[in-house]
């Protein structure tokens, strides 16, 4: 049978969520990393990186990303928004990304309603990237290569 | 206390997805499909309990040939689940696959993990063939990459139940799909 967890030490996960999803991938056995990759999805005019996209799952058998975010379904624009950018910058990478609807369909086919409630209660602790804020050079979603020496 | 006669199990579906007429005559025709490219192979129907009951039973009297059949049962994730805890195979197969050509037989299929559980479990019994027939295809929550050959419907992301399908135990003898009432198990609508 395949192993499970790829790491030798259990991560320090940002959200409950992801503990959550990652005690339910090691229950079926299915290996995964946690944040393993940073993908840049906008900089500054001179090529610094100012806004990076980390999804929080890779299951390797798949190659799949996943992204996991607990916020209400009204406050995910701007996770929304950078998968967009992630999904036109880096086309050959798969992200699914599962919304707070998909992690409390889970917890109620699963029975785990005490989980849901923690995790509901611990909402709006959302982690990811520096977002560029005011004082900021102007932002573009096209790397320095892509742009040649410009 | 519960008012035994005026409680009916259809009050809590919201809405039928998929009923009694549609879903025979796709059995049917996967029946048929199933006899077409399994004749003369001797197949093995390998259905995963308890969801996969009903369809298993209507399945394997729409298939026309000699077709011996297994059941098997694998824990679930849940709420008494250790931090710790593993998958494990509750009730295994009775008789040896080995060579034999499988068809496992599956309800519904959502995140697919414990189907790659399966899949797994099974490849290393040495059967002939391993393919797959599910009624209902979630794709929508897919954390496992699973090569489904025959499938009945493709659904949205609903919570349903019957036709077998659970929750809490409870609906698996609505002879239909519906979709549960989200304040059965304290939800909101989806937003589609």
């Amino acid at each position: 049978m395949a192993t499970s967890v790829t790491t030798a030490r259990p991560p320090r996960f940002a959200h409950a969520s992801e503990a959550e999803l990652a005690r339910i991938l090691d229950y079926y056995g299915v290996a995964w990393h946690y944040e393993p990759d940073v993908f840049p999805i906008s900089w500054t005019s001179d090529g610094t990186v100012v806004e990076c996209f980390a999804p929080d799952f890779y299951l390797p058998e798949i190659d799949l990303y996943v992204e996991l975010t607990t916020l209400k379904q009204s406050l995910v624009r701007k996770k929304n928004r950078k998968l967009r950018w992630m999904r036109q910058l880096y086309p050959e990478v798969r992200v699914k990304l599962f919304y707070a609807r998909d992690f409390r369909a889970l917890m109620v086919k699963y029975g785990r309603h005490a989980v849901l409630s923690a995790v509901v209660e611990a909402n709006g602790a959302p982690n990811g990237a520096r977002t560029p804020g005011a004082g900021d050079p102007p932002l573009t979603h096209e790397p320095v290569a892509a742009r040649g020496a410009a | 206390m519960t008012d035994v006669a005026t409680t009916s199990i259809h009050d809590d579906v919201s809405e039928i997805l998929l009923g009694e007429e549609e879903i025979r005559q796709r059995v049917g025709e996967l029946g048929r499909e199933l006899v077409e490219r399994y004749a003369d192979r001797d197949p093995v129907l390998v259905s995963v309990l308890k969801g996969s009951l009903v369809f298993l039973a209507d399945l394997m009297r729409s298939m026309e040939m000699p077709v011996s059949i297994d059941l098997m049962e694998v824990s679930s994730y849940g709420a008494g689940t250790e931090s710790s805890g593993q998958v494990r195979i509750i009730k295994d197969l009775s008789q040896p696959i080995e060579g034999r050509h499988v068809i496992v037989v599956e309800d519904i299929i959502d995140t697919g993990l414990t189907l790659n559980y399966l899949l797994k479990y099974l490849a290393d019994k040495g059967p002939a063939s391993v393919s797959i027939v599910c009624l209902l295809d979630k794709p929508a929550r897919r954390l496992a990459e699973i090569p489904i050959d025959h499938v009945g419907f493709t659904i949205p992301d609903r919570f349903v139940i019957g036709y077998g399908l659970d929750y809490d135990e409870r609906y698996r003898n609505l002879p239909y799909v519906g979709v549960l009432k989200p304040s059965v198990y304290g939800g909101a609508e989806p937003v589609e």
